[in-house]
């Protein structure tokens, strides 16, 4: 559960900063950001998914 | 297209103000101080909560701060800069840290700590977050972005 926090922190601060920088307006920023943190997230799960089921 | 080809051209050899160096040097030192002098306090409080944030998150789980001329040498030296670049865009974070004597500790019983790695990456994230935000105000100082 620790592991999941961790990641879920670093999905934010890094999707806020990202978000932050990258657009022009609010609306786009927050957009971008959102997609960035769903981005993080997916990917972060399903790598995890693969890393389990590895024998070594 | 041949317009805005000619005048990308233009921009780009367009000559970079000074105040915009001041600006992306404050950015850099202090997280969100570049935004702040340019009066975009919105975007200034979000992007240093969020680096001082990291930062801070990453010392308070026993991370480690890198730095050159530590007792490696030879390749390992080498591979010791890329993470040392990485922590200094931290700015005055990395700079207090070092005058404290914190964060630098690389023995045994800091590395077994479970969190060793998560601060590590947050650390070293903080700093290239803060090269981002750098950039960001070096740009609209420059009248490159809005």
């Amino acid at each position: 559960m620790r592991h999941f926090l961790v990641m879920t922190a670093f999905a934010f601060i890094a999707s806020v900063v990202f978000g932050t920088v990258a657009k022009d307006s609010n609306k786009e920023r927050l957009i971008y950001g959102l997609k960035v943190f769903a981005e993080f997230m997916i990917i972060g799960l399903a790598l995890s998914w693969v890393l389990y089921f590895l024998p070594f | 297209m041949a317009t805005s080809q000619a005048k990308g051209r233009a921009e780009l050899h367009e000559p970079v103000p000074g105040r915009a160096w001041l600006i992306g040097a404050a950015a850099w030192f202090f997280p969100g101080a570049g935004h702040i002098l340019q009066g975009k306090w919105g975007r200034a409080i979000v992007l240093a909560v969020a680096v001082w944030g990291c930062f801070l998150g990453g010392i308070l789980m026993g991370g480690h701060l890198f730095s050159v001329g530590g007792s490696e040498q030879g390749f390992a030296a080498l591979l010791q800069i890329p993470p040392t670049i990485a922590n200094v865009g931290s700015g005055a974070l990395y700079i207090f840290c070092w005058i404290m004597g914190v964060g630098f500790a690389d023995d045994p019983q800091h590395a077994a700590r479970a969190t060793f790695e998560y601060g590590n990456t947050f650390l070293l994230v903080a700093g290239l977050l803060n090269y981002l935000a750098m950039l960001d105000a070096f740009d609209i100082s420059a009248g490159r972005k809005s």
